[in-house]
């Protein structure tokens, strides 16, 4: 008899959707903005230059709390997984 | 050369002494000595100069502050001209920046040594004040006049008169008189303005052995500025007031000029601190919507995690019908 886990079947299958979604648009934008700023043209010189710039010019203390929820939530998913290949080899 | 005449804090200006004599040299060492610069100049010259038509040569001439008249045949004019290049070439570029900033004309800071002496023999005025002694020397050198490196001052000017001729110089003082009323009738203002090259031209110092220096590192700069009377004097009536309207249209240009560019600056400034502000916003933002994701994430596996741990312990045990599973209980049966 197939004994299907609906709520298996939900976390695998958004797990896998997601995470297939979130890596293709992820390179898209990516490669779209090596295409953009690969240019030779003085132009995109300037660009690439700003943003380099902008990027120095970044302050991350304004956004540090953010940043280390960010990194405790990842750890806490972690774990969670962790429990989980215990609970349920 | 020696090192005093290099030096362009060490010039010494004649004083301002009208067209009255003037005291003698201070230091016979201060005073511009023979140039010792090594002349190159390119053996085709000449024969390029000649191959020229006769009114381009003339033009040419004309250029160089020489009289195509004098001469009768036009292999004549080519050696004038060629020795004028020479005597251009053996003269010193920082004597020849003292003239151009006492006459005020308006040339690039890497302007070679043609274009300064072009430049010089433009200038017409007699007031020497204000004007180095070296410069003094190359300007008389430029003129045509003879003048050896020991001759003092006074007698420089006096054959730089003497060169000027006695039409000239009538022609001259016609034309002061007529400066003066002028100059009586709109009222005059005494503003000195600080001499300035023009922005350096591209390619322009293909002669020049040293690096480029600032207007502000050539010498001291002069604060002598024209009067309208100086201007028709050297230039006529109506060539001294146009001179003067172009400087005044000059002069409101730039203010404009200025205007405009801080205009620019500001807003260059404004878009700079919009774009930071956009870009802090657009990172606090992703990483917002980075931590929501996590959080979901977090919260997904919680509740799979209490799943799993109910189905494990409660529901497998029992099995659907109320007996655990076979293989799970064997699998644990060992280990109690």
């Amino acid at each position: 008899m197939w004994d299907l886990d609906p709520f298996q079947f939900f976390r695998l299958t958004v797990a896998w959707v997601a995470t297939i979604y979130a890596t293709v648009v992820t390179l898209q934008s990516l490669w779209g903005w090596v295409v953009y700023l690969s240019g030779g043209d003085k132009y995109m010189t300037m660009v690439r230059r700003y943003l380099i710039i902008h990027a120095l010019r970044l302050r991350f203390t304004s956004f540090w709390g953010d940043v280390i929820i960010c990194t405790l939530l990842c750890l806490v998913f972690l774990l969670l997984w962790r429990l989980h290949g215990l609970i349920a080899p | 050369m020696s090192e005093g005449a290099n030096d362009p804090t060490d010039v010494k200006m004649l004083p301002p002494v009208g067209e009255a004599g003037r005291p003698a040299a201070p230091d016979p060492a201060d005073s511009v000595p023979a140039p010792e610069r090594a002349v190159t100049v390119s053996t085709s010259a000449p024969r390029q100069l000649a191959d020229l038509p006769k009114d381009e040569l003339r033009t040419l001439a004309e250029e160089f502050g020489l009289e195509p008249r004098r001469f009768k045949t036009p292999q004549d004019l080519v050696a004038a001209i060629h020795g004028r290049r020479q005597l251009i070439a053996s003269l010193d570029r920082e004597a020849m920046l003292d003239v151009v900033r006492w006459g005020r004309r308006p040339v690039p800071i890497n302007a070679t040594g043609e274009q300064l002496a072009h430049e010089i023999l433009r200038i017409k005025s007699m007031r020497f004040d204000g004007l180095s002694e070296r410069g003094l020397v190359a300007l008389a050198r430029l003129r045509g006049v003879e003048v050896a490196s020991g001759d003092p001052v006074p007698a420089t000017v006096k054959k730089l008169k003497k060169r000027e001729g006695f039409f000239a110089r009538m022609n001259r003082k016609r034309r002061a008189m007529l400066g003066s009323i002028v100059s009586n009738m709109i009222g005059e203002s005494d503003q000195a303005a600080e001499y300035q090259f023009l922005p350096p031209a591209d390619g322009a110092a293909s002669d020049r052995s040293g690096p480029a220096v600032s207007s502000a590192s050539v010498g001291p700069p002069s604060s002598r500025d024209r009067s309208i009377k100086e201007e028709i004097e050297e230039s006529g009536l109506f060539g001294g007031i146009a001179s003067r309207v172009k400087k005044t249209a000059d002069q409101y240009i730039n203010q404009k000029l200025d205007e405009i560019e801080s205009r620019i600056d500001r807003k260059l400034d404004e878009i700079d601190r919009r774009l930071a502000e956009w870009r802090d916003k657009e990172i606090a933002n992703r990483i917002r919507i980075l931590k929501i994701t996590l959080w979901a994430s977090v919260i997904v596996a919680s509740l799979s995690l209490i799943y799993s741990y109910i189905k494990v312990n409660f529901y497998d045990k029992r099995g659907p019908g109320g007996v655990g599973t076979p293989g799970k209980v064997d699998q644990k049966a060992p280990s109690r």
